[in-house]
């Protein structure tokens, strides 16, 4: 059976014209749910975004006693970078504190003046670890204290820390698994509403599927103009949503980058044009033909 | 041709529609189906185009069984049979040429062919200017005109025409009728159900009357109505 693909489309689209109140009406709903889904799309990139950076500012410091030799730092330096859970072990040496120091007060006179007076360099070396993942900060802390050279450590500041570290865990545990959730669950209100839409639309011509089937339409016949209308609807609503999304995440980006420093929420969308345009336009059409097949399923039985 | 045995059509629970039902037709009759509404000449009819099935009984067309036709089959079944309703039952949304140039897509009909037939066809039936006009511009006898239009472009060997003048004044009815009797001489078996009695008088051709599901009585030439 040859169905002519083109002659279809043409009276999906036909259709189309000549339907347009209740177009219109289905567009524009598939249109915001698809800004719905694009903004679901952001907040989830936002989220990650805070917590991650949130993250990489979490580590731990180890601080030698001052007769510590620089052997003994860098052994346990070598022994952390071997276990397979550290990302970053840095060692800073007491010179480099010091620099480090005078640098970050060189405006404040006082301390400089002070530092002169001293004969030896009061700070002292540490060691700074940043693990893959921050729930594995106890287990160095862990390894740090039994290791054989924990004399010559001074302390260790994860027990400081502990209480925001856990926490950031926490709220990025949160952040992933609820955000993904929630994100599921309005899709799926997102769907359910196109379906209804689209399911309005059609049972609203149950009396012309019924007199086609009656002049000896098959059902391939009758579903397929309904199907490229179901695809018109996702396409059109995608060019609306995209036209809405893009110029409200221009602007809504100096805001965010106005709290949240380095994150570029415009420049994520801009270098990803074609995948987030392609995605949606898929989307779209993808909604409304499945939306179509199931509801125009109940009006095809003979 | 047509030949109904023994059919039976029940509604739950105990309502009878058709009551062992035997009839046969032969190609190129023209039948008048008379009786008053719940006689079950509808149902009879829509037998014929597995709308409705019996309950028991089998019908035959050109000597196939209706039971053994398939459901995916049924669209076959039914391009080859024309059929025109007292409600027109166009297709509000196509214009007039689309409405007959639908029928012919649905039987893959070659586009060349559907935009050299449906004009043609239409022209026949007196709406040769009314092409791009939607069934809602037109009249009453024009809607039945282009339903009839539409139920001829397979050249089907059946025609079933289900009270096509109910809607219809005196002039435009005639005009249906005599449109009918043309298909017929054509070579078309038409079944025409009716309870217009001047209309079926004055075709004079086989009247068969229905009562209660029941076939009362067959005049086979120059019937009239009687029940």
């Amino acid at each position: 059976m040859a169905i002519n693909f083109k002659k279809i489309i043409d009276s999906g689209w036909t259709n189309f014209k000549r339907n347009s109140y209740l177009s219109f009406a289905a567009t524009s709903i598939m249109a915001l749910v698809l800004v719905l889904f694009l903004g679901l799309l952001s907040l989830q990139f936002l989220s990650l975004q805070v917590v991650t950076s949130l993250q990489e500012k979490i580590d731990i410091s180890a601080y030698f006693k001052t007769d510590a030799t620089e052997e003994q730092a860098l052994k346990i330096k070598s022994d952390l970078s071997i276990l397979p859970e550290v990302a970053d072990v840095t060692y800073i040496s007491q010179e480099e504190a010091l620099a480090d120091f005078k640098a970050r007060h060189a405006q404040e006179e006082l301390i400089q003046e002070s530092l002169e007076q001293l004969d030896s360099n009061p700070l002292a070396a540490s060691l700074n670890i940043k693990t893959k993942d921050p729930s594995q900060y106890a287990s160095i802390a862990q390894f740090l204290e039994n290791s054989s050279l924990r004399g010559v450590i001074d302390k260790i500041n994860f027990y400081e820390n502990r209480g925001v570290i856990d926490r950031i865990e926490s709220i990025s545990r949160g952040v992933r698994s609820w955000g993904l959730i929630v994100t599921l669950v309005l899709a799926l209100v997102a769907v359910l509403v196109t379906f209804n839409t689209v399911r309005l639309t059609i049972f609203s011509q149950k009396q012309e599927i019924e007199i086609m089937r009656l002049v000896g339409a098959s059902n391939w016949h009758i579903r397929g103009p309904y199907l490229a209308e179901g695809g018109l609807y996702g396409l059109f609503a995608a060019f609306i949503a995209l036209a809405i999304f893009y110029p409200a995440v221009y602007f809504a980006s100096d805001k965010i980058a106005a709290f949240a420093p380095g994150i570029n929420l415009f420049g994520y969308f801009i270098t990803g044009v074609p995948q987030v345009v392609l995605m949606v336009t898929l989307l779209g059409m993808f909604l409304g033909m499945v939306s179509s097949a199931i509801a125009i399923r109940k009006h095809l039985k003979i | 041709m047509i030949r109904f045995q023994k059919v039976k059509k029940i509604y739950e629970p105990h309502n009878v529609v058709l009551d062992n039902i035997d009839l046969e037709i032969k190609p190129g009759e023209f039948v008048c189906l008379v009786g008053v509404s719940g006689a079950g000449k509808s149902t009879l009819l829509k037998m014929l185009t597995k709308e409705e099935r019996p309950t028991s009984g089998k019908v035959f067309i050109e000597g196939a069984d209706l039971d053994e036709i398939r459901d995916r089959e049924i669209p076959y079944l039914r391009r080859k049979i024309g059929t025109v309703y007292q409600d027109f039952k166009l297709l509000s949304r196509k214009t007039a040429y689309e409405n007959v140039a639908f029928a012919m897509e649905v039987s893959d009909a070659a586009p060349e062919e559907i935009e050299k037939d449906a004009p043609q066809i239409l022209s026949i039936v007196g709406l040769g200017d009314k092409l791009e006009s939607f069934p809602e511009q037109l009249s009453g006898g024009e809607k039945q005109r282009l339903a009839i239009a539409r139920a001829m472009i397979h050249r089907p060997s059946i025609l079933l025409a289900d009270e096509p003048t109910g809607n219809l004044d005196l002039v435009n009815s005639y005009d249906v009728v005599k449109l009918l009797l043309k298909i017929n001489e054509l070579g078309t078996t038409v079944v025409l159900a009716s309870h217009d009695t001047n209309i079926v008088n004055s075709i004079g051709k086989r009247v068969v009357s229905m009562d209660r599901g029941k076939i009362v009585r067959d005049q086979t030439h120059n019937g009239r109505y009687v029940i």
